[in-house]
């Protein structure tokens, strides 16, 4: 009997092999796809419902760490955070907000904690265990993120600066918003079909689905402050949207693609409407949202392809790294490719 | 920030004079009281679900369109060519027959626009919702429907803004916040229909590709439904120009058309209906951890407990998109935006 992390590697191992595969549908479908390098099958032997809840609740431990933090100064408490909980690098409220935006801050903070809160009540209530929070960096893995974020070609986009806090201030909030959402829809969106018919009985696939709606409710909030600033200021007095679309390509480097930059109305503030459409969604060219599977979110969060130094081509056995010094929680913890 | 968002409301100050405002009572529409509806159809395929997303679609698609360009879906101009969109018109007809009857748009044009990003707004919308439009009709292929009747004139949206106590002739294609409150109308509306329909697909390899492209548009409409709230947010944060209380009449419309009960426990922000929640110009409370209670916006649209968006079974959103006509179990639900019923299984 191979032992569950085997098992797991090779059930991971063939999803993505398999992808793009599977009936003439099916494979019409992923054809209609862009960006279809996280297609899954369908397929869920190897991995429990309750190992992709877990997976999902290591992303919502840090989404709520981030926006609790901005919002308030504070964190989850002791009784959302499990048994054994690891540490929490950084984080702070940010200073100077107005009453609009504070509000809006503090309504995404309680969203990811309830969030937090209901992943952890469906774990238990399928039998499981809801993992621990791991530990969290949100200082340094953001000034990581900035560094490769400016060694890469983005048009239009200013450096982003040195020292970069999402912590500073509102607009550099946004920007460390930016790194989250899209990918929480993409990852949900991935991980909708892995569940299993009885999990679809047991409501899993309606929740997984419900908190999807509400991260695209999110990323839309960022995406369309974003643009909306751009469009009074221009790109060069607001430079927060191409700040946003360095991070976009990041993502995009480690994500497998499965991006959309911000549109913005050039350098100059715009004020004459013109016909150019915005991109507030994320989305390829069926106007359908991304989807990716566990490795290349995996890749995004822990910042790095491989554990080879300089490497930029994904690779397995990533265990850490990037927001998760030391790794996720639960089951589905190592790149597989 | 306060100085662009007044700014913004400077902009629209025009178009906020022409809105009319009203309170008024649930009125009109064929409203009932039964239990909260059901599905009432007992065989279903995939297909069936599919195509019950078409009609959808089609609705949003054209008034988008309409909206953006002052075109119907079938018909391409220069506009929504220049923005993108084919250049031949959408399909509109059963299968692979692209010509159809076009929907009725009455006075409705294209909006004049005093916002450029609300205008990129709408031109990206536009084109989003065609391009679902194409991509059901190809998945579906010949088991494609017709696009039904449809009425996206500003007749039927002063139907439904009375309904929700908006009093006098309501326009959504005279000015952007008029644009915007009409969105309004249909995108958490999507999110709710896609979320309860994606359980029901079945669990085949076919099943569960649909299920994938139907929980990718189903992110979509909430991406879009985010912009639309996070728009008319921006622009009224503090209901000075009323605006939240629109969004507040229609939600508690939308609310009653899908016969959804607010809980009582735990309490749901103020202006907070059922399965809606309404903007509520940061006069939502909520109790962060290791916080005392904050004010905060509601510029999602979900449950006040888990967070989580709702869904809403078939019956529920025909009863909303037709008025309060799905009220018998099996009689076709027409009226409001589709004066014939949809077309398809789900109807």
């Amino acid at each position: 009997m191979d032992n569950p992390k085997t098992v797991l590697k090779s059930a991971l191992s063939r999803r993505t092999f398999l992808a793009g595969a599977g009936t003439a549908a099916a494979a019409g479908l992923i054809a209609g796809c862009s960006d279809n390098s996280g297609a899954f099958t369908p397929t869920t032997s190897g991995v429990s419902d309750v190992d992709v809840l877990n997976f999902a609740l290591n992303l919502e431990y840090l989404e709520a760490e981030f926006y609790l933090r901005a919002a308030t100064g504070l964190g989850l408490t002791t009784a959302d955070i499990g048994s054994n909980p690891g540490t929490v690098v950084g984080g702070a409220k940010v200073p100077s907000l107005s009453a609009a935006q504070q509000n809006v801050v503090n309504e995404i903070a309680y969203d990811e904690q309830q969030h937090v809160r209901a992943l952890r009540a469906t774990i238990t209530a399928a039998g499981g265990t809801p993992v621990s929070r791991p530990n969290l960096d949100l200082t340094n893995s953001f000034a990581a993120v900035a560094t490769v974020a400016n060694t890469l070609t983005v048009s239009g986009a200013a450096p982003i600066p040195s020292g970069f806090s999402p912590f500073a201030d509102f607009n550099s909030f946004l920007v460390g918003a930016f790194v989250f959402e899209d990918v929480g829809v993409t990852a949900y969106n991935g991980a909708a079909p892995l569940i299993s018919t009885a999990g679809i009985a047991a409501g899993y696939l309606a929740a997984a689905a419900g908190i999807l709606a509400v991260e695209a409710y999110h990323a839309a909030y960022v995406r369309t402050t974003l643009t909306a600033n751009a469009y009074l200021m221009g790109t060069t007095a607001y430079p927060y949207l191409g700040f946003a679309n360095r991070i976009s390509a990041v993502r995009a480097l480690l994500g497998g693609s499965n991006e959309t930059a911000l549109a913005g109305p050039g350098t100059a503030a715009t004020t004459t409407p013109n016909a150019t459409p915005s991109t507030v969604v994320a989305s390829d060219t069926n106007a359908l949202a991304y989807h990716r599977n566990t490795d290349q979110v995996l890749h995004i969060v822990y910042g790095t392809f491989s554990n080879t130094a300089g490497s930029t081509t994904p690779a397995a056995g990533v265990a850490k790294g990037g927001f998760f010094p030391n790794g996720l929680n639960g089951n589905i913890t190592v790149t597989q490719s | 920030m306060a100085n662009q968002e007044t700014q913004l409301v400077d902009n629209i100050i025009a178009s906020r004079r022409a809105m009319l405002l009203g309170g008024g009572a649930l009125a009109a529409l064929a409203l009932t009281s039964t239990a909260k509806a059901a599905i009432t159809v007992s065989s279903y395929t995939d297909a069936d679900i599919l195509n019950f997303a078409l009609n959808l679609e089609y609705l949003e698609a054209n008034f988008y369109y309409l909206a953006a360009f002052g075109t119907t879906i079938d018909k391409p101009n220069a506009a929504s060519m220049a923005a993108g969109g084919p250049s031949a018109g959408i399909g509109i007809g059963a299968g692979a027959t692209t010509t159809g009857t076009a929907a009725t748009i009455g006075i409705g044009g294209m909006v004049p626009f005093a916002l450029p990003a609300v205008r990129a707004y709408a031109t990206e919308t536009a084109i989003e919702e065609g391009k679902h439009v194409t991509f059901l009709r190809t998945q579906l292929g010949g088991a494609a429907v017709a696009q039904p009747a449809i009425d996206v004139s500003p007749v039927a949206f002063t139907t439904v803004a009375n309904a929700a106590g908006i009093t006098g002739t309501f326009n959504p294609y005279l000015a952007d916040a008029f644009f915007l409150i009409g969105a309004y109308i249909f995108e958490d509306v999507g999110v709710t229909a896609y979320h309860g329909a994606a359980p029901l697909l079945s669990t085949t390899t076919q099943g569960k590709a649909y299920l994938q492209a139907a929980a990718s548009i189903l992110a979509v409409e909430a991406y879009h439904a985010g912009l639309i709230r996070t728009t008319i947010n921006a622009l009224d944060p503090n209901n000075s120009s009323g605006y939240i209380t629109l969004t507040q009449q229609v939600s508690a419309l939308r609310a009653s058309l899908s016969k959804a009960v607010a809980p009582t426990s735990p309490a749901y922000p103020a202006g907070t209906y059922g399965d809606d929640v309404p903007l509520t110009a940061g006069t939502t409370t909520y109790s962060l951890a290791g916080a005392a209670a904050v004010s905060a916006t509601t510029i999602v649209d979900a449950d006040q407990t888990n967070v989580i968006a709702f869904s809403r079974t078939t019956t529920q959103v025909l009863n909303i998109v037709t008025g309060g006509h799905a009220a018998t179990a099996g009689t076709k639900a027409q009226g409001v935006f589709f004066p014939s019923g949809l077309n398809g299984t789900f109807a």
